[in-house]
């Protein structure tokens, strides 16, 4: 059964209103609290026991997964491992999600291992949310991994959000992409009190004309403090674009390093990199259409994380 | 409806490194701006007008002197305070967003997000593509995209009183014509009091009256006919006390 706080989670991390429609897998605390399978999506455990298999049927379109997890009980570290095989030609979307909820002192955290293995010409959107609630003041981590491999032409997208509430976050992301294939991956952090988020993302370009682009947006307020490393490495003539930009608010601190590898000589690697305070035009601009200096804060960061 | 007293704007002194010598940018203006009147402000590179527009706007604070509006001491009011007074600025250099749409700035400005309304003020500004609303105001823009961009959000602000800085810097020759046409149509349907800063030859004609603002002073007002001997000094360098001699690298027009 689900109660209050957990439907708050669930809404929170997997925009859910309650059980969902379709494949999905909700785990509460390091235990399955419910699954259903489709026709063309199939969900099991993996053989060790450690986490589940979704497997996609070749060519299913317009469908989805949700695999939300939530925890709420203190003291818990909850390590699972997952794998998604996404067959020829599907085009889905998975919902995954971790939210926590603290209510004590003692630490609560999350390590979602996830393993994409996508099929030759298939598409899938990733959403990964964090969030982490309640007044307890035990320490809330959440240290998430993907691995993703892409077949020939697959198109995978990524859109990685953790606004707030997370106490520690060590993120690692890992692809290899196939020829033709694209990669994108968005991520959004925002840190604040005395939170640390580290976000380390290897890339690597195998097939010819395979194209990635990474865009890291972070707002680092209070006293907290964020780290970026990005490496992208192309083997092969391809495309690779990195975008970090980080907005520092009172004592916040960040270390961004982006770094390019060609190892090809056909290789176009490109990257952009920013940290500093909002800018000053911006905040004049909004206060001169009529808005307040929070006010004009708060959009612009809004915006920035949309 | 707008009044500049004894208007004062003084920095410290870069170059004399110490901070306790003073820069005087606006040294004593005193204007009074009539309501529903186009005026154009010109004058050389650096000598106060973007710095005086600023000042009406409150993103300078004057060192000295008095700004009455519509009756009213706004001296000391902040940026968005004399915004919701009825003050709009459309600024030189455009600020420009990451995840900001025009979308965004023109609902901001127009207080709505009501999709007929600001579809009307599209059809104001002259907008035929309605794509153009969810782009972002990045780094991506053309300047003439930004300033048209500018341009209306700050009449889609509807003011009594609107500040353009320099609005045809990067604007196409072509598109400045329906631009002071805009402009005026402000003026006579809204009865909107205008002051543009420029050295373009469109918006200094089509002004009832200009001011020519040289080392922070107001060295003429009135028409653009008078002002011609003067400006027409501007093209070769003319300010001698400026320019102190005839090769100076500071001084380009």
């Amino acid at each position: 059964m689900l109660d209050a706080i957990d439907k708050n989670l669930l809404k929170a991390v997997a925009g859910l209103d309650g059980i969902p429609k379709g494949a999905f897998n909700i785990r509460k605390n390091g235990k399955l609290l419910s699954r259903a399978v489709s026709e063309n999506i199939n969900i099991e455990p993996n053989e060790d026991g450690t986490g589940i298999v979704v497997t996609v049927k070749p060519g299913v379109i317009n469908e989805s997964v949700h695999i939300p997890v939530i925890l709420n009980q203190a003291g818990l570290h909850d390590v699972v491992y997952n794998t998604f095989i996404i067959g020829e030609g599907a085009d889905v979307t998975i919902v995954a999600g971790c939210g926590i909820h603290c209510s004590g002192s003692r630490p609560e955290g999350h390590e979602g291992i996830h393993e994409f293995r996508v099929g030759k010409n298939a598409t899938i959107r990733y959403q990964e949310k964090h969030v982490a609630t309640g007044e307890g003041k035990g320490k809330r981590s959440l240290n998430p991994t993907t691995k993703v491999y892409l077949d020939e032409n697959a198109v995978v997208e990524m859109e990685l959000t953790q606004i707030g509430g997370v106490d520690e976050a060590k993120r690692v992301n890992e692809a290899e992409l196939g020829p033709g294939s694209s990669l994108f991956v968005t991520e959004r952090i925002l840190t604040e009190g005395h939170q640390i988020a580290i976000s380390e993302n290897n890339i690597i370009l195998k097939g010819h004309h395979s194209k990635t682009n990474l865009v890291s947006r972070s707002v680092i307020k209070e006293n907290s403090k964020q780290d970026f490393y990005a490496n992208v490495e192309a083997r092969a003539k391809s495309f690779g674009h990195i975008e970090c930009d980080a907005i520092i608010m009172g004592n916040g601190m960040n270390e961004t390093v982006p770094a390019l590898r060609a190892l090809h000589p056909d290789a176009e690697l490109t990257h952009e990199a920013s940290i500093g305070k909002i800018a000053n035009d911006q905040l004049i601009k909004l206060m001169s259409l009529g808005l307040t200096y929070d006010e004009a804060v708060d959009r612009i960061i809004r915006g920035f994380l949309k | 409806m707008l009044e500049l007293k004894d208007i004062y704007f003084t920095v410290p002194d870069e170059e004399a490194g110490n901070g306790l010598i003073q820069k005087t940018i606006l040294d004593g203006i005193s204007f009074t701006f009539e309501k529903g009147k186009f005026y154009g402000i010109t004058g050389p590179n650096g000598g106060g007008k973007t710095t005086l527009a600023k000042t009406i706007m409150g993103i300078n604070k004057n060192t000295r002197g008095q700004i009455i509006y519509n009756g009213q001491d706004i001296t000391d009011m902040t940026i968005t305070e004399r915004a919701r007074q009825g003050i709009a600025y459309g600024f030189q250099q455009s600020a420009r967003f990451k995840g900001v749409t025009f979308r965004d700035l023109l609902s901001i400005a127009a207080g709505t997000d009501d999709e007929g309304k600001l579809m009307d003020i599209l059809a104001r500004v002259g907008f035929c593509s309605l794509d153009f609303l969810d782009k972002p105001v990045d780094s991506k823009l053309s300047g003439g995209e930004i300033k048209k961009i500018e341009l209306a959000t700050t009449i889609a602000r509807n003011p009594g009183l609107a500040i353009y800085d320099e609005p045809d810097t990067g604007i196409d020759l072509w598109t400045i014509d329906p631009m002071v046409r805009l402009i005026k149509r402000q003026i006579t349907e809204n009865g909107t009091t205008t002051i543009v800063v420029s050295h373009n030859k469109a918006f200094l004609a089509a002004a009832d009256c200009l001011l020519l603002i040289k080392k922070g002073q107001i060295a003429y007002t009135g028409d653009l006919e008078g002002a011609m001997p003067l400006l027409s000094d501007l093209s070769v360098c003319g300010y001698a006390n400026l320019c102190e001699g005839d090769i100076d690298a500071r001084c380009y027009r």
